[in-house]
């Protein structure tokens, strides 16, 4: 893998797209063969895998719509990656056909015959049905393409002729506006409709900003991985420095602090109002095993890296950033599988099938949608070349 | 660097930014334009202050009076009935330590976050927040009844082994309320020591030179000093930013922890933060538009400065709508009728007219600050920033008010109504704030002396390298 000097292209880079795709494809077999052999366990470990991998995408969409919108200069060399971990985002729609085939195993108000007998699920049937649910989907994935395409391609048409006058940025501030909006409330009922009607009967008002901010921390380590990973092959040396590895730091130092916050005021909240339509959730993660991990991400979601990344010192140390980009990443995974998993292993027993799946859809969806990041990535200069703040961002400095 | 060599693709091009502060100012005229305000002679204090002073005055001592009639004759006077066991007293209180937000959010996190333009208005922005604080810290005071046993509030040990219900959100309060007090006053005064020296060595009058000289803790401006005091303001900075929070979060726990319907929903705490931080930022921007006009300082406090308030209006604006937006989807989702009724009766019920004030002014006005035609209008914004403070008042007193006069009992429905002491302690509350602002506009520097001149092009220690350069 080189990097062209000129035009800032990745040169011979493909190899790592199609052990992606090889990956993928043994992902999607050791999959076809779960889908078979165990069904609902397959659903439950391919939702688990589709959203941390689509929560990945959203927070590309929403650090690229961030970073228009406070016209920030730090962040210009990393705004190609999270540029395209957001083109990646409407492969992510092939990849729901899965859980629409799954919605029986998945969703219990999807059964007629149980919406027959329970008065809430009617009551909740006017949102909570097949079809809409689909269309909402869709509706979400309309939106996060159109934002995701058109900042997508003027960035590129920057690259290609200047932006002398600031006009194709003017362009992506204006379109980041509404971006902004429609993404806040396309994750909010994303969250609303994929994760919370796992349990139709629970509802929190907080929930979709609990997925938010674990999808926002998700693509901050997901970028400090990218970024040690293309210094380890001698890329972007110079370019992308301790610098910026200090403000992802910073940045993923403080939304833990933000997930924790929101973390503890829904756990808070209901834990305080003791009604049980609302405790029965946080009584599930505590059942049988489950408290074991409910303790797990009280620890390795905030404690541990709140300790470990409040100094100065390790925010500027290049392995302990790439080992807590690892560690955020799959402490991200562990509260989805919390979220979705007490459905379905009410004790958390551990099983080796469960595991297999886990790492089969992981891979499956991960190495398709990766190769498919990654096509797009190197199809480009790696960095906007022809932003007007580049210059300043190369050279940026904490004080 | 690669990109310095010539055969990189990557030109400078470094985006021409507009100056923090206009009328190229030097540092000495920096220093001279905001000390002036502050060393005039009595006799030329502008009159518009003397009379703002005679009015909040006024108002103070009119509040004060009837404070005094409330400790005679109790809490009767106010409007509260059953089932409203609270009213304005509490709308209140929210109401002002929401205001006090803006404060910390721009000392604090806009610091954090390298937001260079805060330096025009931070200082007066956490001198709101104190007087804010102490204006919020009145009403639960004598809310309490027996003012005079107002410090039973906190647990000291006494000989009635009494103690106040360490898991009531009341007394998270009197915590919460009282750190942010005191790191506010250290963060504000910290930030004010070495301005406090200057006006010492300004001082042409003795009386002047030994009290601004006390309190400048003999500040001699060396190398050293500065060092430590960068790392005091970074380190209160940081102390200061999860107060921001916090503060807000527990004053929502107040309602958000019972299960009143209305009251009980997770999203309270980020969504009172953000009501806040909305609310803090149109009272600074209600006096900044009237301050910069009085005392000329249009070139400090700009119209950039100005627009990127309004920016931040915008955007906790929206996030609160997006609040009142989960909160009603959520009350029709969950399917609890209690819940449902009490949405159903805020929109349309008695306090309808609150409720929509409230969702006017508060979403829909700052919308219109989408449009750089109106984030750079200052009729407008200060109009918006009135209307603003009127819907976050309105929120405070719908989500108090509507939940707790139609209860579970039918029966005890009641239509709250404020008295005349309701509203005179109110209006005398912001009296009392802008009393105590407009001393501080007299006798404090309003614009942080020291940190402005960090921001204009001569501080930069590279910055005649420069200007030699392009000579050559």
């Amino acid at each position: 893998m080189k990097l062209d000097k000129q035009t800032f292209k990745l040169d011979r880079a493909t190899g790592i797209g199609y052990f992606a795709i090889f990956a993928g494809i043994i992902g999607v077999a050791v999959c076809i063969f779960g889908f078979k052999k165990f069904h609902a366990q397959f659903f439950y470990a391919y939702l688990t895998s589709y959203i941390f991998w689509v929560t990945i995408g959203l927070g590309g969409l929403f650090f690229t719509l961030l970073h228009h919108l406070v016209d920030a200069t730090w962040s210009v060399v990393l705004r190609r990656m999270t540029e395209s971990v957001m083109a990646a985002l409407p492969i992510m729609l092939v990849f729901f056909i899965p859980v629409c085939l799954g919605m029986d195993e998945l969703y219990h108000w999807s059964h007629a015959e149980a919406v027959a007998h329970d008065e809430l699920l009617q009551h909740k049937s006017a949102w909570l049905n097949p079809k809409l649910f689909s269309i909402r989907t869709l509706i979400y994935f309309v939106i996060w393409f159109i934002f995701g395409h058109f900042l997508y391609k003027i960035s590129i048409k920057q690259d290609s002729e200047g932006d002398p006058e600031q006009k194709l940025k003017e362009k992506m501030r204006q379109i980041s506006g509404p971006g902004m909006l429609l993404f806040a409330l396309s994750i909010t009922f994303a969250a609303f409709d994929w994760l919370m009607s796992l349990d139709p009967h629970w509802y929190s008002t907080i929930f979709g900003v609990y997925i938010f901010a674990g999808s926002l921390l998700s693509i901050l380590s997901f970028i400090t991985l990218l970024v040690v990973f293309l210094h380890k092959n001698n890329i972007l040396n110079e370019e992308i420095s301790i610098e910026h590895f200090h403000d992802l730091g910073k940045l993923i130092f403080a939304f833990t602090v933000f997930w924790t916050y929101i973390a503890f005021s829904q756990y808070f909240l209901i834990w305080y109002g003791n009604i049980p339509e609302e405790t029965v959730w946080y009584l599930h993660r505590w059942d049988g095993n489950w408290y074991k991990v409910s303790l797990f991400i009280v620890f390795g979601h905030f404690v541990i890296p709140f300790l470990v990344l409040l100094s100065r010192v390790p925010k500027r140390n290049i392995t302990m950033m790439t080992v807590m980009s690892i560690w955020m990443l799959v402490i991200h995974w562990v509260d989805l599988y919390w979220i979705i998993l007490p459905n379905f292993n009410h004790h958390f027993h551990f099983s080796l099938i469960e595991s297999v799946l886990n790492i089969a859809t992981f891979l499956a969806v991960g190495g398709l949608f990766f190769a498919y990041f990654w096509f797009t990535f190197i199809s480009q200069s790696i960095i906007p070349i022809n932003d007007p703040k580049l210059k300043d961002s190369i050279k940026f400095v904490n004080s | 660097m690669s990109t310095d060599n010539g055969n990189s693709k990557i030109e400078s091009n470094s985006v021409g930014c507009t100056p923090l502060i206009t009328g190229n100012p030097t540092f000495s005229s920096i220093t001279g334009r905001i000390s002036e305000i502050v060393e005039l002679e009595v006799k030329k204090t502008p009159k518009a202050w003397f009379i703002a002073f005679g009015i909040t005055s006024t108002m103070t001592m009119a509040m004060s009076a009837m404070i005094g009639w409330l400790l005679w004759e109790g809490t009767g006077i106010w409007g509260l009935q059953n089932p409203a066991g609270w009213g304005w007293a509490i709308v209140n209180f929210v109401f002002w330590v929401g205001i006090g937000h803006a404060g910390t959010l721009i000392s604090a996190i806009l610091f954090l976050f390298r937001q260079k333009w805060r330096t025009s208005i931070n200082r007066f922005a956490e001198a709101m927040t104190i007087f804010a604080v102490i204006c919020a810290g009145m009403f639960p005071g004598i809310h309490v009844g027996r003012a005079w046993v107002a410090y039973w509030m906190f647990p000291l040990p006494n000989q009635m082994s009494m103690w106040p219900n360490f898991r009531s959100p009341l007394l998270w309060d009197v915590f919460a309320v009282s750190t942010y007090f005191t790191v506010s006053c250290l963060f504000w005064y910290v930030g004010l020591i070495p301005d406090l020296a200057t006006l010492r060595d300004r001082a042409t009058n003795k009386i002047r030179k030994i009290v601004y000289g006390i309190f400048a803790l003999g500040w001699r401006g060396g190398n050293r000093q500065w060092q430590h005091y960068e790392k005091a303001y970074l380190i209160l900075a940081g102390i200061a930013t999860p107060l921001v929070l916090s503060v807000h979060t527990v004053v929502s726990f107040d309602f958000a922890v019972g299960v009143v319907p209305g009251w009980h929903t997770t999203i309270f705490p980020p969504y009172f933060v953000a009501g806040a931080i909305f609310s803090g930022f149109a009272m600074v921007m209600t006096l900044a538009v009237i301050a910069r006009k009085i005392y000329s300082l249009e070139d400090f406090i700009t119209l950039n400065h100005l627009e990127c308030m309004n920016k931040i209006m915008l955007v906790t604006g929206t996030m609160v709508g997006y609040a009142y937006a989960c909160e009603f989807f959520i009350a029709w989702y969950g399917g609890n009728v209690y819940e449902q009724s009490i949405f159903i009766n805020r929109a349309k019920g008695p306090y309808s007219w609150a409720y929509w004030t409230m969702v006017t002014c508060n979403v829909i006005v700052p919308q219109l600050f989408w449009f750089r035609k109106f984030r750079r209008n200052i009729p407008w914004m200060f109009v918006a920033s009135i209307l603003i403070n009127i819907g976050m008042w309105f929120e405070r007193f719908v989500i108090t008010v509507t939940s707790l006069s139609q209860d579970f009992l039918p029966s005890s429905w009641d239509y709250y109504v404020p008295t005349v002491f309701d509203i005179g302690i109110f209006i005398g509350s912001f009296g009392l704030f802008l009393t105590l602002f407009l001393l501080f506009l007299r006798f404090l520097p309003m614009i942080a002396i020291a940190e402005v001149k960090g921001v204009i092009p001569q501080a930069d220690p590279h910055h005649y390298e420069h200007h030699d350069d392009e000579k050559h």
